[in-house]
């Protein structure tokens, strides 16, 4: 870049001024940056003309026919929002860490129905809360916090949600570490691996001043779907308290592993059974995925402070909260949260919620054994491990490419097929285009 | 080592000022309370208000078969982006050099540019005007930006600072960024004459810096739209052969969906020859996109529907300026009853200059002191820089509100003598 003094001196010899900030400014040099990997294939996948195209990236729910639907108990929580005087007629800003009675509801959902051993965190007031953009929003500003305060190195899982990454370097995490987590060649996850890798590089605390944040994917691991198994799970959480790292729960998919959302959420109430953690435990929780609330932007974020903390802190906590999400957006949407909140709080519409993530998640099922059926894959069935709306294919890029250029069947770059676009109308064709790219060499 | 008191050092912050008058308004159990404290619109009743004209979209959106929660694509919903764009530029509206994207309201827009300018312009500058909207400073300044005040308002005349003004227009280094206030001055309700805005502008482009409008309250100066996009709109077309324009767009207030969180980030590029503009126009969207999804994935989607169906449809548009005639004028009246009022209690000081400002609110000239006693002897809420949103009037309330702030500013004004 020009030096500022030189640019200046220089510039005023030319009359024709007009391109003068193109040259001066770097906002002129500013280069494209890639498109999103998922949201990017989609524009993609819209753009093609094949009638045969199948959509299987963005992990948004399809019924069998293909839609995009709202669950039965948000569509009734909807109508109530939009008849009920009290609920509709105010559209005033929201607080800055979201709706009272929505976090009140969510916390009791997550820590006293979700985790009923653990509910005296409530009681004693060691959760600091606040409503944020689904998950994304929660992750951003748990980023915010944790690199203010406590830590700037986060590990990730190799592979994660694409992005993760993105979302952590930009928001004030300066290392960026991935453990291993998947094992390609055999579809595995290696916790031995990933439990020496952090051995080696955490445990030395030597050159670890600050704890270290680790992000864990509570269930239906993304893009994987392969979670490690409840005895896995118990070595994890012993290990990374031992090296004193602070979990970050990512739980996007609650419900969508076993169709129950209360035995979901098995890793948090494993980590807090655990307990102590002294830098806090966070918990970044969205209901895009099991309401189906996805654009709508409703979510969490939860800090469960150490036993030891006292008031004073979690009041600071939530003080520094707040500004670091008033300099954002000032408040969260509040249409989304007035939907969540109805069906939280209606205990009808909650059991019909329960019912309508059990349909989901038998439909998601149901395609894995007619695809199971066709292929003959054994992980395609193996729920033990395999769970959720993702089945990674492990296939070789040239593949997912062969599968766009010649079938036009769009899976993530990165061999991710989302089950919730397959239906009886394009399984069989799937399955076909699926055997015959398995075979490329 | 020993974590157990690592939380410990983290400070307690002060509340947020705005949001915890609101706190300490809704827990004062005295019946003649006034809330005079955020700037969101009520009705005659003392009600938030829900447009005819939204409610009219929200019948039309839900009734769409296609009506669904997917996520709306990063950068928005391009009815909204495009129907914002058109509203807030109108005859300069330039789209092949315009970069539109969604954002969570003026907040999120502002967000937005501060981390594009901190991002690519990390050395400018920002220069807000003194006094300005509390979170000014924060958004720009949490993302590591340097931010300066330029001379706008002077108290004791009541009146915009223009000289000073200029003249740190012309003393900031070259290349720096002018935080504007499209309309409404937020917290003054003063605006620049447009033989005033022209003359700001003419020295902004001498000095080659970059223009950031925050436009939040289109409609609610004058109660007409394209008459309060006249700076935003001189702006774009004085800059064209200068240097970008950012304009940070809420439809918070002229739409009354404040808790949906509606808005949108534009710049727009100088104009070059087609080939660069396209370029430019691109990776600028691109980069957007990328600073979203690292936040917020994509914005959320109700608000940006309903908006999206008033900018696209004719009727709904009309039906939606007829909306915003009904709150300024309501607004209006509600200046001028209330200047009238403390006019004929001979309240010490002059109160002219409550119907010469504009917008929502009045910068009433009260102190801090009187702030805090109008709040604990008459339940009346306002922030302590003196600023009032005169939506929180109503025939019910206004001569109670007179009558306070006759009696604060007597008690003060007395007990100086």
């Amino acid at each position: 870049m020009l030096s500022t003094a030189w640019s200046r001196r220089t510039l005023k010899f030319y009359a024709g001024v007009s391109r003068r900030w193109l040259s001066n400014s770097p906002l002129g040099k500013v280069r494209r940056a890639p498109p999103d990997k998922i949201l990017g294939l989609t524009e993609h996948f819209n753009r093609d003309t094949n009638p045969k195209k199948v959509n299987l990236t963005v992990g948004i729910y399809k019924d069998d026919h293909g839609h995009v639907t709202t669950f039965p108990s948000v569509a009734k929580a909807q109508r109530i929002v939009d008849s009920h005087e009290e609920l509709n007629k105010n559209l005033s800003y929201l607080p800055i860490n979201g709706n009272e009675v929505y976090s009140k509801r969510v916390l009791d959902f997550l820590y006293r129905e979700s985790c009923p051993d653990n509910a005296e965190l409530l009681d004693k007031d060691k959760i600091s809360f606040v409503q944020t953009l689904s998950g994304t929003g929660a992750v951003a500003i748990a980023s915010k916090f944790l690199s203010a305060f406590i830590s700037k190195d986060v590990w990730l899982p190799n592979y994660s949600w694409a992005n993760h990454q993105n979302i952590f370097s930009k928001n004030g995490f300066e290392n960026i570490h991935l453990y291993s987590y998947y094992d390609l060649s055999s579809g595995q996850v290696m916790v031995e691996k990933w439990l020496q890798e952090l051995e080696d590089a955490v445990g030395r605390t030597d050159n670890v001043k600050t704890p270290q944040a680790i992000l864990l994917h509570a269930c239906c691991h993304n893009p994987t779907g392969v979670d490690p198994t409840r005895e896995e799970w118990h070595t994890i959480i012993d290990k990374i308290h031992e090296l004193n790292m602070i979990p970050i729960i990512d739980m996007a998919y609650q419900g969508l592993e076993s169709g129950n959302l209360i035995d979901d959420a098995y890793l948090l109430r494993m980590c807090l059974a655990k307990g102590g953690w002294s830098n806090g435990l966070y918990l970044c929780q969205s209901f895009a995925k099991d309401m189906g609330l996805y654009g709508e932007g409703v979510g969490s974020l939860s800090i469960v402070l150490p036993p030891a903390a006292r008031v004073e802190n979690k009041l600071a906590l939530d003080s520094q909260l707040k500004p670091i999400i008033r300099s954002i957006y000032s408040s969260p949407p509040g249409y989304g949260c007035r939907v969540a909140k109805v069906v939280l709080s209606n205990e009808a519409l909650k059991q019909q919620w329960f019912r309508d993530v059990q349909n989901m998640v038998q439909r998601l099922h149901g395609v894995r054994h007619k695809l199971y059926e066709n292929l003959q894959w054994p992980d395609l069935v193996n729920f033990e491990k395999q769970h959720g709306m993702f089945y990674f294919t492990r296939f070789k890029p040239k593949q997912v490419n062969e599968l766009k250029e010649k079938y036009s069947i769009y899976l993530t770059n990165d061999g991710r097929l989302s089950l919730s676009g397959v239906n009886s109308s394009n399984i069989d064709y799937l399955s076909t285009a699926l055997g015959k790219v398995s075979e490329m060499k | 080592m020993s974590q157990v008191g690592i939380f410990n050092g983290v400070d307690t912050l002060p509340p947020d000022a705005l949001f915890d008058i609101k706190k300490r308004y809704t827990q004062d159990t005295r019946a003649h309370k006034v809330d005079l404290g955020i700037g969101a619109y009520r009705d005659n009743n003392g009600q938030p208000w829900v447009l005819p004209s939204v409610r009219r979209a929200e019948e039309k959106v839900h009734a769409d078969k296609g009506y669904n929660h997917e996520y709306l694509p990063i950068t928005g919903l391009p009815a909204l982006t495009g129907g914002a764009a058109r509203v807030i530029f109108g005859p300069e509206y330039a789209e092949d050099r315009t970069v539109s994207v969604q954002s969570i309201s003026g907040t999120g827009a502002l967000h937005i540019a501060a981390k594009f300018l901190a991002k690519f312009l990390p050395e400018r500058t920002i220069y807000v005007s003194d006094p300005t909207w509390a979170n000014h400073k924060a958004i720009f300044q949490l993302q590591g930006l340097n931010v300066a005040s330029y001379p706008y308002w002077d108290a004791a005349s009541k009146s915009l600072l223009l000289d000073g003004f200029l003249d740190s227009i012309d003393l900031a280094e070259e290349g720096s960024v002018f935080l504007l206030h499209a309309c409404a001055h937020n917290p003054t309700g003063l605006d620049p004459t447009p033989e005033q805005w022209d003359a700001v502008l003419e020295r902004l482009a001498a000095r080659n810096h970059l223009a950031l409008f925050d436009s939040a309250y289109q409609g609610f100066a004058t109660g007409d739209l394209d008459r309060d996009a006249l700076a935003v709109r001189r702006g774009v077309r004085r800059m064209a052969s200068v240097s970008p324009v950012i304009v940070c767009q809420s439809f918070a207030k002229n739409v009354g969906m404040y808790g949906e969180r509606v808005g949108c980030f534009h710049i727009v590029l100088p104009d070059q020859s087609s080939e660069v503009n396209s370029r430019v126009h691109g990776a600028v969207s691109s980069q957007l996109a990328k600073l979203i999804r690292s936040e917020v994935s994509n914005p959320p989607a109700y608000g940006a529907k309903i908006v999206g169906a008033i900018l696209a449809d004719k009727s709904l548009t009309a039906a939606w300026h007829a909306d915003m005639v009904t709150m300024s004028s309501r607004i209006h009246a509600m200046r001028a009853a209330l200047r009238e009022k403390l006019v004929a209690l001979g309240t010490p000081g002059t109160w002219d200059h409550i119907v010469e400002q504009c917008g929502m609110f009045s910068f009433t000239g009260l102190s801090p002191e009187m702030v805090r006693r109008l709040e604990t002897q008459h339940a009346v809420y306002l922030v302590s820089s003196g600023r009032a949103s005169i939506a929180g009037l109503n025939e019910g309330n206004v001569d109670h509100v007179a009558r306070a702030i006759d009696e604060v500013v007597r008690h003060f004004y007395e007990s100086k003598l």
